[in-house]
């Protein structure tokens, strides 16, 4: 009886999941996070308004890049759409994974995206970068904000930090005083892509960077390079112990609990505090654009794109799909489910600044408006990789900075075959 | 007497055409070849796949032809720091934690070998971190771990001791993740060394008890010998385990801090689906592949589990 129970269920789930994949019109690979939340109800909406069946697959953050790497590989046309952070376009556009939006447009009386989009989000989804065809639209605005307490910075000295120096200044007091429990700053410190994204800011804010602009010559190690690195590992001191394996949930907790003072920070984290049920911060933390080092500080830009993947047999449907989603009235639903806008219109609707909720939106703009791209390559997962790890090994302190820079650039020279 | 002898000699006549004769005469081989057909296409098909891309150097983009490279990515082995790097994290994990299991499975089992035979709950309790997916051990020891928020530092806070930052410190960091292996692995062996105890003969024993012999003396000269072949298996299969550890590092430290929970599992997949090179990462794999096969031969000679 048992076996005949199971097994009947067993064909039962096997036909509905046939059944759900069978009939979408479009199928979406989306990372199971707010940003694929937000699009989840954007297709769900979609499907009502439209009678259009759209089928969204849900995968950790790595996992959508493998799987879409692997549509991609094998042409197997599984995706129509793939929701891609702005790093991976380079690789999915170099290898022919992308469709070109070129003729989409024309073909709907359109010159290209309109002039609603903030610049710095439209120049992401072409490549090359702000030159080429566009191969996405921008759908989740995020780049980085110096997140921070601002009455602690009070106490300590500094109202509102302009510079990592005050940073510095207004940490390493709050640090000393912590006894072991609280500190003045936290930071992604995890081998890999944590410790880069929270290290570029700085390394920019100090005018280095990891390429020449034309791409032709590595250039981490320099005099640039070596003051970031400085202030880098100052930051690391007045951070908490283990912060070598912080990933974005240790740094969030540290803030939320109110053990941390400041950090570097995407802007999906503001609703988590402003969640009294998650934060002990609610209304207390300030944001800020990055400070500045000897250069003006410069976020990174971590924006979430809708890509129409070239192995797709429903192109048309998904190219209708992509531009509804990224519609002005749509980013403002979107806005509201909890993910940052990528239109002016969106950033500068009262109707959303008047909510305390939004009231960072003027500094994510701003912050994007000053955004830097990471570097455009096809193999920036291997210099991701290869940079974070001698980053993680002066995190940890089993190399200097210095051999941290010139063991970068050598493993960086070697992956790009650049000089 | 013709007639009889003709009657002997010619074979029955069998009903049924050609076909159906053919396929008496070769029922056996009938019977066996759906099994062959699957394991060669699941065992067979995908190593011999692998080595063919193993030669090749793979193009992300599948308009481009895969380029023969030969022993290419093999010789790439030899100059890889982050290959050499996974390979000695790989092993000092493997001795450190297969020994720690062994040591302590062993030594659970001795003592309580004869209280704990049967007392069903408590084995079923014992068997509860080996039941548990790999993925929530490592999620739960990630919660211990953690350093500020971490039940570890916690007790070491309230005992006056300085916290640690565990996965997170260079030093700690792979005898954290030893320490959660050994969790989750150490009632493995202890079952199965509880169930060769349970299976020795109590003959040689009381021979020994007549002759003068020490507790010692029974345990060295009869009970591991005795117990050899369990032995044996228990660490043969924890070792091609531990070889393989992956989900542990991915949470914990994701190979980190500074390279040195680095496996070479986790390597493979970053080679694989990070780095987009599946044929360099297929050499790894038939590497670490040779590598647990000469490693298991030479254990199964050395314990002379063959014979």
């Amino acid at each position: 009886m048992l076996r005949r129970l199971f097994f009947t269920l067993a064909i039962v789930a096997s036909v509905l999941a046939l059944n759900g994949t069978a009939r979408a019109d479009i199928t979406i690979l989306v990372p199971s996070s707010s940003e694929g939340d937000g699009l989840r109800a954007a297709a769900a909406d979609y499907s009502k308004l439209k009678g259009t069946k759209v089928e969204i697959v849900q995968a950790p953050y790595a996992n959508v890049f493998e799987q879409g790497a692997n549509a991609g590989a094998t042409k197997s046309g599984v995706f129509d759409i793939i929701l891609m952070d702005d790093p991976w376009i380079p690789f999915f556009a170099e290898n022919g994974h992308l469709e070109d939006l070129t003729p989409y447009f024309k073909s709907a009386g359109m010159e290209g995206p309109d002039s609603d989009f903030l610049s710095k989000s439209l120049a992401i989804c072409r490549n090359p970068y702000n030159t080429g065809p566009y191969v996405c639209l921008p759908y989740v605005g995020n780049a980085q904000m110096f997140f921070y307490d601002a009455a602690k910075f009070k106490e300590a000295g500094v109202d509102a930090p302009k510079t990592w120096d005050d940073v510095l200044k207004a940490g390493k007091a709050l640090t000393d005083k912590g006894g072991g429990r609280y500190f003045g700053y936290v930071f992604r410190g995890g081998q890999g892509n944590p410790v880069v994204a929270d290290f570029m800011p700085i390394f920019w804010s100090y005018g280095a960077d990891l390429f020449k602009a034309d791409r032709t010559k590595v250039t981490i190690d320099t005099p640039e390079g070596a003051a970031a690195m400085k202030t880098f590992i100052a930051l690391r001191d007045i951070s908490p112990k283990g912060v070598e394996s912080y990933n974005a949930n240790e740094v969030g907790t540290a803030l939320a609990a109110g053990a941390a003072a400041s950090s570097i920070n995407w802007p999906n984290w503001v609703a988590t505090f402003e969640d009294p049920s998650q934060s002990k911060m609610v209304g207390k933390i300030s944001y800020s654009t990055i400070p500045a080092g000897t250069k003006p500080g410069s976020s990174e830009i971590g924006h979430w794109t809708m890509g129409i993947m070239a192995a797709s047999k429903n192109k048309q449907e998904a190219f209708d799909f992509t531009v509804w989603a990224t519609s002005a009235e749509q980013i403002k639903i979107s806005a509201t489910r909890g993910n940052p806008p990528v239109r002016t219109s969106v950033f500068t609707d009262p109707e959303l600044t008047s909510q305390e909720k939004f009231r960072h939106y003027p500094v994510l703009m701003e912050a994007i408006q000053a955004s830097t791209p990471r570097p455009r390559h096809p193999k920036w997962p291997e210099i991701e990789n290869a940079f974070g790890i001698e980053l993680s090994k002066a995190v940890a302190g089993t190399i200097t900075p210095e051999e941290a820079l010139k063991n970068s650039q050598a493993a960086v020279e070697q992956i790009t075959g650049l000089k | 007497m013709s007639i009889s002898a003709n009657a002997t000699s010619t074979a029955p006549v069998r009903p049924g055409g050609t076909l159906e004769r053919w396929a008496e005469r070769h029922l056996r081989v009938l019977m066996l070849a759906p099994t062959v057909l699957i394991l060669l296409g699941l065992t067979i098909f995908p190593s011999i796949y692998m080595f063919y891309a193993a030669v090749h150097k793979i193009s992300p983009n599948p308009d481009v032809p895969w380029d023969f490279v030969g022993p290419g990515n093999f010789l790439r082995l030899l100059s890889d720091q982050q290959f050499h790097v996974a390979l000695l994290n790989t092993a000092v994990f493997t001795i450190a934690a297969v020994t720690v299991e062994f040591a302590l499975g062993l030594g659970l089992a001795l003592l309580l070998d004869k209280y704990i035979r049967r007392m069903t709950f408590l084995k079923t309790v014992l068997m509860i971190p080996m039941m548990l997916p790999p993925i929530a051990v490592a999620i739960t020891w990630k919660i211990i771990y953690e350093p500020q928020f971490g039940v570890l530092n916690e007790i070491m806070f309230r005992l006056g001791l300085p916290a640690q930052a565990w996965a997170g410190d260079v030093d700690l960091a792979m005898f954290s993740i030893i320490v959660a292996d050994v969790w989750q692995w150490t009632p493995f062996i202890f079952l199965l060394m509880l169930a060769g105890l349970a299976s020795l003969p109590v003959e040689p024993y009381e021979a020994a008890e007549l002759d003068g012999a020490s507790s010692w003396r029974q345990f060295w000269d009869l009970t591991v010998p005795f117990l050899k072949p369990v032995i044996a298996i228990a660490v043969l299969l924890r070792v091609m385990d531990a070889l393989r550890l992956f989900d542990l590092v991915f949470i914990l430290t994701g190979g980190g801090p500074a390279d040195r929970t680095k496996v070479l599992s986790l390597y493979i997949y970053q080679v694989a689906y990070r780095f987009a090179d599946p044929g360099y990462a297929a050499a790894i794999s038939l590497f670490v592949l040779f590598a647990t096969i000469i490693l298991s031969t030479w254990f199964m000679k050395r314990m002379r589990l063959a014979e």
